[in-house]
């Protein structure tokens, strides 16, 4: 079970030659609860790759104070413990597999933490049965896949390290619905298994719109709000400034919800529907 | 920016087939297609369906293993040799990532990369080079490495670099696909541009919103054409696309489900203020 | 996130006085003097050499500090040559620790083996950092044309150089970003044991070669569908102009650095 990641007023900037130092992060403060998942969401710039990096331990903040479980992470061993804690899936996850049999590929990581012998198998197994994968595929090599494929043992490769908290740098980008959905389907069933925290970075709402609990929105390297699905459809956020926007039914949501029939379940077709059948009875009956 | 005169503008594909070498499997088979001028396309089609492949044969890039493809009036077949540049000059395509595309130093050579390699002459390079970097809108990006630049503003160097040869078709092979919402608004826009200006664009993307403004949308499977016509044809039908393996536009499951209902839903939604203003009465 | 300047083989936007410089003429001066290093055979040519390239650089406006950076991916292989000399090297004994000796001469070798591999890396990074590959590969053609005659396949050759050239920060950054997602799968490359950082390169290399041979791949049909043909029948919209004072300069570099050899 995940324990509370927090974070308190972290910045962190790098230098970049000629500029001086280059702020990416700027006094953040959040935190996410032990099974959250939290959808961190920015155009280009905003820092939302940076907030990763510090949470996953691998980026070490200038400023502020990052804590798991209520215990601060400072210095090396402190940051080190945290890596085995978090689980890091970069984009386009693929690029990384090397090893001659699926087995092996997903393997590495439990490996290196000196899982062995029956307890390997076993988390080998339950990886592959997470995110979707035959186990007929695990002695074929990782380069005869199809991109799909490919994927999936990447990601079972981390969950195969039974990490608490998940953090996704923009897992979403090249996939198709297919693929996107599946790989849905693998966070929310690693999630229920085993009560772990995600942190899912994306440029684009609408690919962690089902799954997050909360949207924490950065632009240029501040938090600018931390809304639940709901506060954002009816705040006044202003998403297209900060470079993003609404999931088409998220659109759909607010405009029935404006004209005074908002929907039980906003990504949900046949909630809509019945906002929607709603509005039309209303208007029929004016008529 | 001139467009060449269109003398046999349109690409026709006549029982195109192809099989990548040691495949079991066709991954396209007996294409019937044709694509003309001044039209925006949308190939749409689940990853494998074969619409990558499609692109690459329209372009020359591949040659059918059976079948042809005619593009502006030559078969590819006889333009694979030394001298294909007149058809590589004719079809420009841009691919799916930013980073694999760039060969120059600054925008600006980016750009001449390929009215170079036609053996233009050098004031004309220089003219065709103005007139795309305006016409992409992206002048003030003119002496910018590519490399450095962000990934949409790197496609959109792409894309003025294949316009700099001044092709009769435009062919995007997922172009769009690794780029932030504002970045795929403003590629989209910029091909409907280029089709009132008379280009033929064929977009692939497996984004459905995107082709909602297409002239004629073609939705491939297992490397066969499917579904295809006008969008408010092809993208209102949520469930045959959900079973080709494609997300629908919350909109026409809204309405669709509301058919379902009983209500007379006009036909063709697909956008949510449509929804709405029907609602409305 | 910047991709935080990654300086070998880095091509400098900010132009110096070298980016003007005809590639030929760089060229030349880079062969001469890559060829010239490995002959000299007094330290002091190396050392003059060496100041007299940091003054150009230095004169022409090229950061000597990416320079010296340049010079991080290499000195592990600089040391471990290094070291090899001293060790191995029969002769005087100058030192000694147990079994391990090090002898004048090696002493002596291992230095000037690692000032040449230095001073080579330094003559690089100037071109590299002056020259855009394209330049380069067409400086590469315009050289070797007369090969053409015994039908070799230059521009072949050519396209593959510069290809190499502009991949090298696309090698740099892929390896790093695999050395991470492998670090965040608990591969250990800062451990005491050698034999656990040996084979924890696997994971690094094989994805590495993957994906930059699939990324050539890629590059090579966006230039193809440019109808790229090598350098013939190709215009240049920036041609490669001569000029006379650059000629003059770079001749007067190559007779210094062939005249070192002779003077001390």
């Amino acid at each position: 079970m995940a324990e509370r990641l927090s974070l308190q007023g972290v910045s962190y900037s790098y230098p970049l030659p000629g500029k001086g130092e280059v702020p990416a992060l700027r006094d953040v403060t959040l935190a996410i609860e032990p099974g959250e998942v939290m959808c961190v969401a920015g155009s280009n710039g905003s820092g939302k790759s940076t907030l990763a990096r510090i949470c996953a331990g691998i980026v070490t903040a200038d400023g502020g104070v990052l804590e798991y479980g209520g215990v601060a992470i400072e210095g090396r061993k402190a940051l080190r413990s945290l890596r085995f804690s978090v689980g890091l899936l970069f984009q386009s996850p693929e690029d990384q597999l090397f090893a001659d049999t699926v087995e092996r590929d997903i393997a590495f990581g439990p490996r290196n933490r000196g899982t062995k012998g029956d307890d390997l198998d076993r988390v080998v197994k339950e990886s592959a049965e997470h995110v979707g994968l035959d186990l007929e595929l695990l002695q074929r090599s990782p380069f005869s896949l199809s991109g799909g494929e490919k994927r999936r043992v990447a990601l079972a490769g981390v969950l195969a390290m039974e990490p608490e908290v998940l953090v996704l740098d923009e897992p979403f980008i090249g996939l198709d619905h297919e693929g996107r959905e599946k790989l849905k389907d693998s966070l929310r069933r690693y999630r229920e298994s085993r009560g772990a925290s995600m942190l899912i970075v994306s440029h684009d709402l609408a690919d962690a719109w089902p799954l997050a609990d909360r949207f924490a929105l950065l632009a240029g390297g501040e938090l600018r709000a931390l809304e639940s699905k709901e506060e954002l459809l009816e705040s006044g956020s202003d998403l297209a400034e900060l470079g993003m926007a609404l999931p088409q039914w998220g659109e759909l949501a607010k405009m029935l919800s404006e004209a005074g029939h908002p929907a039980t379940d906003v990504s949900d077709p046949s909630s809509l529907a019945e906002a929607a059948a709603a509005m039309l009875e209303a208007n029929r009956g004016r008529r | 920016m001139t467009l060449p005169a269109a003398e046999n503008g349109s690409i026709e594909c006549r029982d195109l087939s192809y099989r990548y070498p040691g495949a079991s499997v066709d991954a396209l088979h007996s294409i019937d297609l044709t694509f003309e001028q001044g039209r925006l396309y949308s190939l749409l089609g689940r990853n494998g369906s074969g619409k990558s492949t499609l692109a690459m044969c329209l372009s020359g890039l591949l040659l059918p293993s059976r079948g042809s493809v005619t593009s502006v009036g030559y078969d590819t077949r006889d333009e694979s040799g030394e001298d294909d540049t007149d058809i590589r000059g004719r079809l420009g395509i841009v691919f799916q990532d930013p980073d694999t595309q760039m060969v120059a130093m600054s925008v600006e050579e980016e750009v001449a990369f390929g009215p170079e390699n036609l053996g233009l002459k050098r004031d004309t390079i220089r003219s065709r080079v103005e007139s795309v970097l305006d016409r992409v809108g992206i002048e003030e990006l003119r002496t910018r490495q590519p490399l450095r630049l962000s990934q949409g503003q790197k496609q959109l160097t792409a894309i003025a670099g294949a316009l700099a040869m001044e092709p009769s078709f435009l062919i995007s092979d997922e172009s769009t696909s690794m780029l932030d919402h504002a970045s795929r608004s403003r590629i989209v826009e910029l091909f409907k541009g280029l089709r009132d200006e008379g280009m033929g664009v064929i977009h692939v993307t497996h984004f459905i919103g995107e082709a909602v403004g297409a002239d004629h949308v073609v939705v491939l499977d297992a490397g066969r054409v499917a579904l295809q016509g006008p969008p408010a044809e092809v993208l209102s039908d949520p469930e045959r696309l959900v079973a080709l393996g494609l997300e629908p536009l919350p909109v026409t499951s809204v309405a669709a489900e509301l058919k379902r209902r009983g209500f007379e839903v006009p036909a063709g939604i697909l956008h949510g203020k449509e929804l709405l203003a029907w609602l409305r009465g | 996130m910047a991709v935080a300047d990654i300086t070998i083989g880095q091509y400098l936007a900010k132009p110096t006085a070298l980016h003007d410089v005809d590639p030929r003429l760089k060229l030349l001066a880079v062969v001469t003097g890559t060829v010239m290093i490995f002959l000299y055979t007094s330290g002091w040519s190396l050392l003059a050499f060496a100041l007299l390239l940091l003054a150009i650089l230095a004169v022409s406006g090229v950061p000597l500090l990416k320079v010296i950076v340049s010079l991080r991916a290499v000195w592990v292989i600089v040391l471990i040559t290094a070291l090899l000399q001293f060790f191995l090297t029969p002769g005087r004994i100058v030192a000694s620790w147990g079994f391990l000796t090090i002898t004048e001469a090696g002493l002596y070798n291992g230095i000037i083996f690692s000032s040449r591999v230095i001073v080579l890396v330094i003559l690089l990074a100037g071109l590299t950092m002056t020259t855009p590959p394209l330049k380069l590969a067409d400086a590469l053609e315009s050289v070797l044309k007369p090969l053409r005659l015994l039908k070799i396949p230059i521009e072949r050759v050519t396209t593959v150089v510069s290809i190499t050239l502009m991949f090298i920060p696309n090698i740099l950054e892929q390896s790093r970003k695999v050395v991470r997602a492998q670090m965040a799968r608990g591969a250990d490359f800062e451990s005491a044991n050698l034999f656990r950082r040996v084979r924890d390169v696997v994971p690094v290399l094989v994805p590495l070669f993957v994906k930059v041979f699939n990324d050539a791949q890629q590059l090579a049909t966006a230039m193809d569908a440019r109808a790229y043909r090598g350098g013939r029948g190709r215009t240049r919209l920036y041609p490669l102009k001569l000029g006379v004072l650059p000629t003059i300069l770079t001749l007067l570099f190559v007779g210094v650095t062939i005249g070192l050899r002779f003077i001390f």
